[in-house]
C-alpha cells in the first residue's frame, strides 16, 4: 500500500494497470480468507443446516424427514418436565467451570511465568490433563472417587484420615460437583497456555519502567499485565464458554445425566433424546435452543469486551 | 494459590525473597502433585490385575504386572492406531494453520467489508457440539467418499479448529506493530514474504500455542472419528482403545495402559516446542 | 533459530499429512482385511459389486474381548470359501453402536446386515426386509419358535435371533452361611436375608441393584415379572402403572432405602456389581449366565489362589409370594436392510446366514462369550459340550423377553429407567408411573 507513489501524469496503459491493482487491493482480503471460509462452509455450515432442517421437520425414528411440523419439536422439548432442570444444570455447569478455570488458570499462568528451576517440567506436567482424552480422564475420576474400590478412599484410609470408606457422591448434587471439578481440571491448561502466550509477548521494559516509578506488584498486575493479556483472555473465555457449554464426554462418562436428569446438561440430554429415544427432531430442536442461548451470551460478551479491547 | 504466587515478585529483601522462593516451589509442587494424581492412579491400575483392582485394598500393585503394557500391543493394533492419530493430528494442524494464518492476517492487517461478519461466522461455527453435527457431517462426507478415510478426519478437525486459530492469531498479529512489515515491503518484499519473514517469527508464541491447541484437540477427538471410520486399521487411538470397553467387561488395566501410551506423543511434542513458548519474547515489536 | 524449528515442524507436519492422504488405504501388510483388494487405491466401498464379487457389509455388536477376533476369522474363512463374495464385518462396541448405526442410516449408508438388539424402529420406517427373504428355509427352521415370535410385527418376522442370555440370581454361599440364612425364594425371605447379612457382615452389600441408563429396564422387568405382572396386558396394551408394577418398584426402591443394596443404583452398572460380587463384597445379585465365565476368567488372569476365590451358585429370581419365578431373557438379532439388493445379492446373504448358523460354527459363536444359543441344534451341542450351560439352555427356552417389537419400546425403556430414578430420589412411585403411562399410552 505504502508503495503506491502515483505520478501525476500517468500514461493510459499504466492507469489501467493502476485500476487493476486497485481492484486487486479490494479483492485481496477475500483471497486471504477464502481457504478458511471454504473449509468451514463445507464441513461445519452444511451440517448446521442439516440440524436446522431436522429441528423444523417431523423426523422418524431413523431420521427420515416428513415435512415441516409447525415447531412441534420445539414445543415438545420446552413442555417436557425435565427441560427446565436441564437448562439450569447447563448454566450452573458452564458458569462454574468457566469462571473457576479462568481464575485458576490465570493464576497458574502467572506462577509459571516466573523463572525457576524445573519450570520446563512443571509446564509439561500442566499439559497432562489436556493431553488425555476426556473419556479416559472422566473414567479415571470415577475410578478415584468410587466408594467401594476408589483410590481416594484407599489413600485416605492408609494415611489414617478416615476409618471407613466415604461415599463421595451421596446426592446427585455432589456427583455434579465432582463433574464440575473434573471439568475445571481439564480446562485449566487451556486457559493457562492462552494467558502464557499473552504474557510472553509483553515487553519487559514496561515492568522496568513501572518499577522505576515505584509501582508495586498489584499495580503492575492490574495496570500492565491484565490490559495486555486481555485480548488472549477474551479469546480463551469466549471459546471456553462455547466448549464447556457443549461439553459432552465428562458428564456422559461419569453419570450419563442420571439420576432422572439431575446431572444432565443440554448436550447429554439431547444425545439421549436422539440416540436412545430415537427423537432426532427434538434432539435437533434442543441443540438449536442451545445455539440461541450461546449466540446471545457470546455476542453480548464480545461486543462488550472487544469494543474496549481493540482500542487500546 | 493466589497469594504466594502474587507476592513472588515483590521488592528484593533477601530473607523475604528466599521465603517467597520457597512458597513458589511449594505452589508449583502442589499443582504438580494434584495434576499427576489421576495419572498415578491410572498407572497403578494399569499395573494391577482385575481382582486386585476391585478389592480396593492396595494403592500400589502387589506385584506390578508390566505385562499389561505389553499385552495391549498384541490385543489390539495399538501401533497402527497411534500412527493414525499422529497422522490425523499433524495433518489437521497443518491444514488448520495453512487456512487460518492467512485469514487471521487479513483480519489483523487489512480493512474490508464483512470483516465483523466473518469474525461472527467463525464463532458461530463453534456453537454446535460435534455430537449434534454428526448426522450432517456424515451426509456431507459420504458423497465425497471421505467417510472412511483419514483425510476426512483431517479436514473435519482442521475446520473445527479454525475458530481458535483465527481468533488467537488475529489477537497476536494485532498486538505486533505493522511498522517492520511496512519496512520490509519498502525493501521489496511482497505481502506474503513480509508476513512469512517478519511477522511470523515475532508471533512465534501465539503460533506455538495454536499449534499445540489444534494438535491436542485433533488428538483427542472421539465422536466424529467413531462414526466416520469403519475400517479397524484406520481408527485413531481414542476410538481404537474402546476395544477394551466391552459388553461383558471393561478391562480397566488395558484401557489405562493404552491411555498412558496415548499421552506420550503429545507430551513429547510439547517439550520440543515449549522452548518457543518461553523464548518467544517478542523482539521489541510490541505495539505501544 | 525459532524459524528453523518452526519450519522443521511444518515440514514434518506436511510430510505426515501427505502420508495421511495417501495413507487412506490401509497398509496392506498390516490390514487384517484380505478382502480389500490392495491394488485399488480408493478407500470407498463401492455400492455396486466390484467386478464379479458381491459385496456384503455387516455391522456387528462387540460382545466381549473375543468378538472382534471371532469375526475376523469368520470373515477370512467365508471369503476363502466363497470367492465370488466379498464380506466385510465391522465390529462396534455396545457403547457406540446406536450412534454409529443411526448416523449411517440417516446418512443413507445403512449396512446390509446389522447385528444389534432392537429392530422395531427400523421396521417402522420400512427399512428392513422380511426374514424369509434373506434366510434359507433350512436355516429358518433351526430357530426356537418363541425367539422368532419376538421379532414379529404385523404377522411378519423381520429379524432373526443371533444369541440370547438369561438371568438368574447369583449368591455368595459363604456369606449366606455366615449370616445363617437359606437361599431366598420369595421377596419376604429376601428382605429377611438382607437384614441378617447386614447385621452379621456389615462390610458386605446384601443385594445388588442396577437401575442405570445402561440397563435399568432390566431391574424394572425383574421385579414386575416376579410380581405376576408385565409391561403390557394380554392384548398388548401398555400397563406401566398397574398396581402390581407400582408395588414391585416400591419393593425394589425400599431395599435401597433400607440400606440393603449397593450405594448408588442409579449410577452403578451391572459391571460394577459383577466386580463387587467377584471381590466378595456383594452377597447376592441378579445377573446373566455369563457371570461364571467372567469370574473364572478374572481369577485365571490374576492367578488367584483357590482359597481366596468366592464360593457361589445361582438360583431362581425371588418372587412375591406364590407368583412363579420368571427369568428375564435378553435376545439380540440379525436384520437385513432393504438397500435395493439384487436377487444375486440376496442369495449371497442367504449363503452368509447358512454359513453362520452351521451348527458347529454357531455353537462356537455362542460359547465364545458365554451366551446361549437361539437354535435347538445349537442348544444341544452347547449343552453337551459344557455341562454348566445345560440348565441355562433349559431356562432360556422359557424366559420372558422385553416387548421390543412394540414401536414405543425405546420410550418405555427410557421412561421406566427415569421413573425408577425419580423413585430413588424420593418421588411417589404411583405418581411417576401414572405420568409415564399417560405419556406413553397418550
Amino acid at each position: 500500500m505504502s508503495k503506491t507513489t502515483a505520478p501525476s501524469a500517468v500514461p493510459a496503459k499504466k492507469q489501467n494497470a493502476h485500476s487493476g491493482k486497485k481492484i486487486f487491493r479490494k479483492v485481496e482480503p477475500y483471497i486471504w480468507i477464502a481457504p478458511s471460509v471454504i473449509l468451514m462452509a463445507v464441513f461445519i455450515l452444511m451440517p448446521i443446516v442439516t440440524v436446522f432442517r431436522m429441528a423444523l421437520n417431523k423426523v422418524t425414528k431413523t431420521g427420515a424427514l416428513k415435512g415441516f411440523n409447525n415447531f412441534e419439536n420445539f414445543i415438545n422439548v420446552v413442555k417436557a418436565p425435565a427441560f427446565s432442570l436441564v437448562l439450569k444444570n447447563t448454566l450452573v455447569w458452564t458458569i462454574a467451570v468457566v469462571v473457576l478455570s479462568t481464575i485458576l488458570g490465570f493464576m497458574l499462568a502467572l506462577v509459571l511465568n516466573n523463572k525457576f528451576r524445573g519450570r520446563k517440567i512443571a509446564r509439561a506436567i500442566v499439559v497432562f490433563p489436556w493431553a488425555t482424552t476426556l473419556v479416559i480422564q472422566a473414567s479415571v475420576w470415577n475410578f478415584i472417587i468410587n466408594k467401594d474400590y476408589g483410590t481416594l478412599n484407599t489413600l485416605l484410609m492408609r494415611i489414617g484420615l478416615i476409618d471407613s470408606p466415604v461415599n463421595w457422591t451421596p446426592t446427585p448434587g455432589a456427583y455434579f460437583a465432582w463433574e464440575i471439578a473434573c471439568g475445571i481440571f481439564v480446562t485449566i491448561p487451556f486457559v493457562t497456555f492462552c494467558v502464557l502466550s499473552g504474557l510472553q509477548s509483553i515487553d519487559a521494559s514496561y515492568y522496568e519502567a513501572a518499577t522505576v516509578d515505584g509501582a508495586n506488584y498489584w499495580q503492575k498486575l492490574f495496570r500492565i499485565t491484565l490490559p495486555l493479556v486481555r485480548s488472549s483472555l477474551t479469546v480463551s473465555t469466549v471459546l471456553n464458554i462455547i466448549y464447556v457449554f457443549n461439553s459432552f464426554p465428562i458428564i456422559w462418562t461419569m453419570t450419563k445425566g442420571d439420576p432422572a436428569n439431575h446431572t444432565d446438561t443440554l448436550v447429554t440430554y439431547l444425545y439421549k433424546l436422539g440416540f436412545y429415544n430415537g427423537r432426532q427432531g427434538e434432539a435437533a430442536a434442543v441443540s438449536v435452543i442451545g445455539f440461541l442461548i450461546l449466540l446471545v451470551c457470546a455476542s453480548v460478551y464480545m461486543i462488550y469486551t472487544l469494543r474496549k479491547g481493540d482500542d487500546y | 494459590m493466589a497469594a504466594p504466587s502474587a507476592t513472588v515478585a515483590k521488592k528484593p529483601v533477601s530473607v523475604k525473597k528466599a521465603v517467597l522462593r520457597v512458597l513458589l516451589y511449594f505452589v508449583v509442587l502442589d499443582v504438580c502433585v494434584i495434576t499427576l494424581y489421576p495419572y498415578f492412579a491410572m498407572l497403578c491400575t494399569a499395573l494391577k490385575n482385575r481382582v486386585e483392582i476391585f478389592s480396593g485394598n492396595t494403592i500400589l500393585p502387589v506385584t506390578a504386572l508390566w505385562s499389561n503394557f505389553i499385552d495391549i500391543w498384541s490385543r489390539a493394533p495399538i501401533a497402527q492406531y497411534m500412527l493414525n492419530s499422529v497422522l490425523i493430528a499433524s495433518g489437521s494442524t497443518l491444514i488448520a494453520m495453512l487456512c487460518g494464518i492467512p485469514a487471521a492476517y487479513a483480519l489483523a492487517r487489512m480493512k474490508f467489508k464483512g470483516q465483523t461478519a466473518f469474525l461472527g461466522f467463525v464463532i458461530i461455527s463453534q456453537m454446535f457440539a460435534p455430537v449434534v453435527l454428526l448426522v450432517g457431517i456424515y451426509q456431507v462426507m459420504q458423497p465425497m467418499h471421505l467417510t472412511d478415510s483419514l483425510l476426512g478426519l483431517v479436514l473435519i478437525n482442521a475446520s473445527f479448529n479454525q475458530a481458535f486459530t483465527i481468533w488467537l492469531l488475529r489477537g497476536t498479529f494485532m498486538g505486533i506493530s505493522a511498522e517492520m512489515e511496512q519496512a520490509a515491503t519498502i525493501d521489496g518484499c511482497n505481502r506474503v514474504q513480509a508476513m512469512l519473514r517478519v511477522l511470523l517469527p515475532v508471533a512465534a508464541p501465539g503460533i506455538v500455542t495454536t499449534l499445540i491447541f489444534i494438535f491436542i484437540n485433533a488428538w483427542n477427538e472421539y465422536t466424529v472419528a467413531l462414526c466416520l471410520i469403519s475400517t479397524d486399521t484406520l481408527k485413531p487411538m481414542t476410538v481404537g482403545i474402546n476395544t477394551f470397553n466391552g459388553y461383558n467387561m471393561i478391562e480397566w488395566q488395558y484401557l489405562f495402559a493404552a491411555s498412558i501410551f496415548a499421552i506420550i506423543p503429545v507430551v513429547i511434542l510439547f517439550m520440543c516446542i515449549e522452548k518457543n513458548l518461553v523464548s518467544g519474547l517478542a523482539s521489541g515489536g510490541v505495539k505501544g | 533459530m525459532k524459524k528453523k524449528i518452526l519450519a522443521l515442524l511444518l515440514a514434518l507436519a506436511m510430510a505426515l499429512s501427505l502420508m495421511a492422504c495417501t495413507g487412506g488405504t490401509p497398509d496392506p501388510t498390516k490390514a487384517p482385511d484380505p478382502s480389500k483388494d490392495p491394488g485399488t487405491e480408493d478407500t470407498q466401498k463401492p455400492d455396486t459389486p466390484s467386478g464379479d464379487k458381491i459385496d456384503i457389509n455387516v455391522i456387528a455388536a462387540e460382545y466381549g474381548q473375543n468378538t472382534k477376533k471371532w469375526w475376523a476369522d469368520f470373515q477370512d474363512e467365508f471369503n476363502k470359501t466363497y470367492e465370488n463374495i466379498n464380506l466385510v464385518v465391522e465390529v462396534v462396541s455396545w457403547n457406540d453402536i446406536y450412534t454409529v448405526v443411526n448416523t449411517r442410516i440417516i446418512g443413507k449408508d445403512a449396512p446390509d446386515i446389522l447385528n444389534i438388539d432392537v429392530f422395531a424402529d427400523y421396521q417402522a420406517d420400512d427399512l428392513l426386509l422380511p426374514a424369509k427373504d434373506y434366510v434359507s428355509e433350512e436355516t429358518y427352521a433351526k430357530f426356537y419358535e418363541a425367539f422368532l415370535d419376538q421379532s414379529v410385527v404385523d404377522g411378519t418376522v423381520w429379524a432373526i435371533p443371533d444369541l440370547a442370555s438369561a438371568r438368574a440370581m447369583y449368591y455368595n454361599k459363604d456369606i449366606l452361611d455366615q449370616a445363617g440364612v437359606d437361599v431366598p425364594t420369595t421377596w419376604e425371605e429376601l428382605t429377611a436375608a438382607c437384614k441378617a447379612i447386614k447385621e452379621k457382615c456389615p462390610d458386605v452389600y446384601p443385594w445388588g441393584i442396577d437401575m442405570t441408563t445402561d440397563e435399568g429396564q432390566a431391574a424394572f422387568a425383574y421385579y414386575i415379572w416376579n410380581n405376576g405382572s408385565d409391561f403390557t396386558d394380554a392384548d398388548g396394551n401398555w400397563i406401566l402403572n398397574d398396581p402390581k408394577n407400582v408395588e414391585a418398584v416400591e419393593y425394589a426402591v425400599g431395599l435401597v432405602k433400607d440400606g440393603y443394596t449397593n450405594t448408588d443404583p442409579a449410577n452403578e452398572t451391572r459391571y460394577n456389581l459383577q466386580d463387587l460380587f467377584g471381590a466378595g463384597k456383594l452377597a447376592m445379585m441378579i445377573g446373566p449366565n455369563s457371570i461364571p465365565t467372567y469370574i473364572a476368567d478374572n481369577y485365571a488372569k490374576a492367578n488367584t489362589p483357590k482359597e481366596e476365590q468366592i464360593n457361589y451358585a445361582f438360583a431362581a429370581i425371588p418372587t412375591n409370594g406364590s407368583n412363579p419365578s420368571v427369568s428375564a431373557g435378553v435376545m439380540d438379532r440379525f436384520m437385513c436392510f432393504d438397500n435395493g439388493h439384487s436377487a444375486e445379492k440376496l442369495e449371497a446373504i442367504k449363503t452368509f446366514f447358512d454359513f453362520f448358523y452351521e451348527d458347529n460354527r454357531y455353537s462356537d459363536w455362542v460359547l465364545m462369550e458365554g451366551f446361549l444359543p437361539a437354535t435347538s441344534a445349537g442348544g444341544e451341542i452347547v449343552a453337551a459340550s459344557d455341562p454348566a450351560m445345560a440348565p441355562w439352555v433349559d431356562i432360556v427356552g422359557s424366559c420372558k423377553f422385553y416387548p421390543t417389537a412394540k414401536a414405543e419400546w425405546a420410550d418405555v425403556k427410557q421412561g421406566v429407567i427415569n421413573a425408577q430414578h425419580q423413585a430413588l430420589l424420593g418421588s411417589n412411585v404411583q405418581e411417576v408411573l401414572d405420568s409415564l403411562q399417560a405419556q406413553i399410552a397418550g
